[in-house]
């Protein structure tokens, strides 16, 4: 359409395509005489391929990540439509910490939604560093298994402490990649020990008294 | 003769500490209801951590339920024996334990056992005396006790689902076990509550059987000669003692097998045995029907709410209506018809369009869900009475457990085989109607044989001589319930008030 303000339309892709992109006016516009319509890539014009009464069409081949990014269509002197290519597919990790704790195996999965990934890495952070990890190097501590097609599943053994933190699974298409975010939480055995011993004693204090009291009426009874 | 109030046990006190009681036993069934489906939660990540099937961790639900109440019999052995009070602490003392060493297991086999068996035996201890010591503490307001009580399910369901949630964000699912093996410890605190009622001693007895036999005269319905028959049976008892027992008395003496002569059980028991097909599955598949019609999921979810919270409501208001003179001698029929009106929901189901048909679908299985728990095991006490109770809960339990565990199975494979849910509601639906039906037509005969019975005995009460040989002779079979346990409790003024409810009058 054409009416003064820009619009913005995302593509997902996650492999090489062959794709059109065709701006269309509006026929209110249709009178205006000289139209100049132009496909460009930032700075870059590209010809149009086709041309009909109110259609401006390229054809564009994305073959790899350096042709993904931002296509706009401009009419002169107005406004923009521009056509922005991403590489989306969505990635699932967990929003929700994973709890675990010391000593135990922390099972971490990612999933990919629709397309099918070429390969799938996992990143720890260290600091703001991203560091990739290697299950070949550390075998006894990280298991990696592609669990199907589009799950993977990162087993970590004998956490510490310093496991806890934020991991990324990237998952490579062809044109790009994309990543899921976990979050691994480490607690020490005392955490939920505190709350079960209080509750523990709870139950004890209560059983006493409920105890002590029946002994007390009976007392009650046979004085009376 | 000695006497009227020399050496007399008092009976039910209907009140007092009883509500107490019923607080335990609020607490106690409602753990043992509730638990086994509020661990659902955990099983998503369970399946990832073990990287199991779903199958498999359904199987620890399974497992648990089956155990909750296969170890019925069990229970009540322990029961007559020791009496409920320490059942139950030992109960909770296990769920407790098992509960916590589950936080420990490697791997899905040891969750089988430590949830599943060590919970599950736990819970079965917890849920069976709480309903028994119910019936030992009211007689009068007994529906309304039992209905307070089995509130406690759907009331502890809506609390240990949230709270599921929070300890699984905080504390990961071995943490959750840990702490929720501390929460189930608290069963102790409700059966350190149920205060063993009663000081039947052996003198007290003889005493009281002079009395008993007197009293005899004035026996009306099935239900309090059931609760007389004691104070005769220790008669009958001493003199048994002299020639020993057989092999059959002794395990009589612990489970009472003759129950299975009992006509009211029987008719209970088929009736409940068939109607337990169809109870369960309707709950289980609601949430995923309610997806596969297109609503999202959390309002599926709230169906379940909207369930759960009626169901809270319906029950204490129908052990009201319950014990209203009207409605209490024909409880039978009560019952009869909340069964049919829950098969009578479930027909109509499929005939529910879109999420309003739902919402009304839930109120009313709500209603009719509790309706019928509230009830459930009101009717079997007031069949069989408090003194056999024991042994016939056991034993409705165990023969219970095999539909209770196949109603969802098969409303699964007619769900997978059709494609479609509605033939899963008719099949509960109808199932659940001719239970309704067949309780309906048997104790109308029950209740009708009964009354010839009681026309015959009174005629025959003229003779004193024959009330002995009578009651020995039907109490023969009886005897071993003597063996009650500390909870014994003649009721003379109670069998005179019950003899004024029954009659309507």
């Amino acid at each position: 359409g054409v009416s003064g303000t820009s619009v913005e339309k995302n593509i997902t892709l996650d492999r090489a395509t062959r794709i059109e992109l065709s701006c269309r006016l509006d026929n209110k516009y249709s009178h205006l005489k000289s139209l100049q319509v132009t496909w460009k890539r930032g700075n870059e014009t590209i010809r149009h391929i086709n041309k009909t009464e109110n259609s401006w069409s390229i054809q564009l081949r994305i073959l790899d990540n350096s042709n993904l990014g931002g296509y706009s269509c401009t009419l002169k002197g107005e406004e923009e439509t521009s056509a922005m290519f991403h590489l989306q597919p969505k990635i699932e990790g967990k929003e929700k910490p994973i709890v675990s704790y010391e000593g135990d195996t922390a099972v971490m999965i990612c999933k990919s939604f629709d397309y099918t990934p070429i390969a799938w890495t996992w990143y720890m952070t260290n600091g703001s560093e991203q560091i990739a990890i290697n299950d070949s190097l550390l075998a006894d501590k990280y298991v990696i298994n592609r669990l199907s097609a589009n799950v993977t599943h990162l087993k970590i053994l004998k956490l510490t402490k310093e496991d806890d933190g934020v991991y990324w699974c990237e998952a490579a298409f062809e044109l790009g990649k994309s990543k899921g975010k976990l979050k691994l939480r480490v607690l020490s055995l005392m955490v939920p020990l505190k709350p079960f011993l209080a509750i523990v004693a709870e139950v004890v204090i209560l059983v006493t008294i409920v105890f002590l009291y029946e002994m007390y009426s009976k007392k009650k009874e046979k004085l009376a | 003769p000695p006497p009227a109030n020399a050496g007399r046990v008092p009976g039910p006190p209907d009140g007092g500490w009883g509500w107490v009681v019923v607080f335990g036993a609020f607490i106690s069934i409602g753990f043992a209801y509730a638990f086994p489906k509020g661990i659902a939660i955990f099983f998503k990540e369970i399946q990832d951590f073990f990287g199991t099937s779903y199958s498999e961790i359904a199987w620890v639900s399974s497992i648990m339920l089956a155990t909750t109440y296969g170890a019925g019999p069990i229970s009540s052995i322990l029961v007559n024996r020791y009496g409920s009070r320490p059942v139950v602490i030992l109960g909770g003392l296990l769920c407790g334990i098992g509960m916590v060493s589950a936080a420990f297991c490697t791997s899905i086999l040891q969750l089988y056992i430590c949830v599943g068996f060590i919970t599950g035996f736990g819970l079965a201890l917890n849920l069976q005396p709480s309903v028994i010591i119910i019936g030992k503490y009211f007689l009068k307001r007994r529906p309304i006790a039992n209905g307070l009580a089995m509130a406690g399910s759907p009331v502890m369901l809506c609390t240990l689902a949230p709270l599921n949630q929070f300890l699984f964000d905080n504390f990961g699912w071995r943490g959750s076990f840990l702490i929720l093996g501390a929460i189930l410890l608290n069963c102790c605190v409700a059966g350190a509550l149920f205060r063993p009622i009663g000081a039947a001693t052996a003198p007290v007895k003889t005493q009281a059987t002079e009395e008993g036999k007197d009293a005899l005269k004035e026996e009306v319905t099935k239900d309090a000669m059931e609760m007389s028959s004691p104070m005769n049976i220790t008669m009958e008892t001493k003199t048994e003692e002299e020639g020993g027992k057989g092999c059959c008395e002794k395990v009589n003496q612990y489970l009472d097998f003759s129950l299975f002569k009992h006509r009211g059980f029987l008719i209970y028991l088929i009736g409940n045995v068939l109607m337990f097909l169809g109870f369960f599955a309707p709950i289980v598949f609601l949430a995923p029907y309610a997806k596969h019609i297109g609503i999202d999921e959390y309002s599926a979810a709230f169906l379940l709410s909207i369930l759960a919270i009626v169901d809270m409501i319906a029950r204490p208001t129908t052990g009201i209506i319950a014990n209203s003179k009207w409605v209490r001698p024909r409880i039978q029929y009560f019952f009869s018809f909340s069964i049919a009106f829950n098969g009578a929901c479930h027909l109509l189901c499929p005939l529910a369009s879109g999420y309003t048909g739902l919402v009304v679908y839930s109120i009313f299985f709500g209603l009719a869900f509790g309706m019928v728990c509230a009830m459930l095991f009101e009717t079997l006490m007031d069949l069989v009475g408090a003194a056999r109770f024991t042994s016939a809960v056991g034993l409705v339990t165990i023969a219970e457990c095999c539909t209770i565990l196949l109603g969802p199975p098969i409303g699964g494979t007619l769900i997978d085989t059709f494609g479609d849910y509605k033939y899963m509601f008719i099949k509960c639906g109808a199932v659940m109607v001719l239970a309704g039906t067949f309780l309906f037509i048997m104790n109308y005969y029950n209740y009708h044989t009964v009354a010839k019975e009681e026309k015959e005995r009174k005629a025959k009460e003229e003779d004193p001589k024959s009330v002995r040989t009578e009651n020995e002779g039907r109490n023969n079979w009886n005897k071993e319930t003597a063996q009650d346990g500390p909870e014994l409790e003649p009721l003379r003024e109670e069998r005179e008030g019950l003899k004024k409810e029954v009659n309507g009058t």
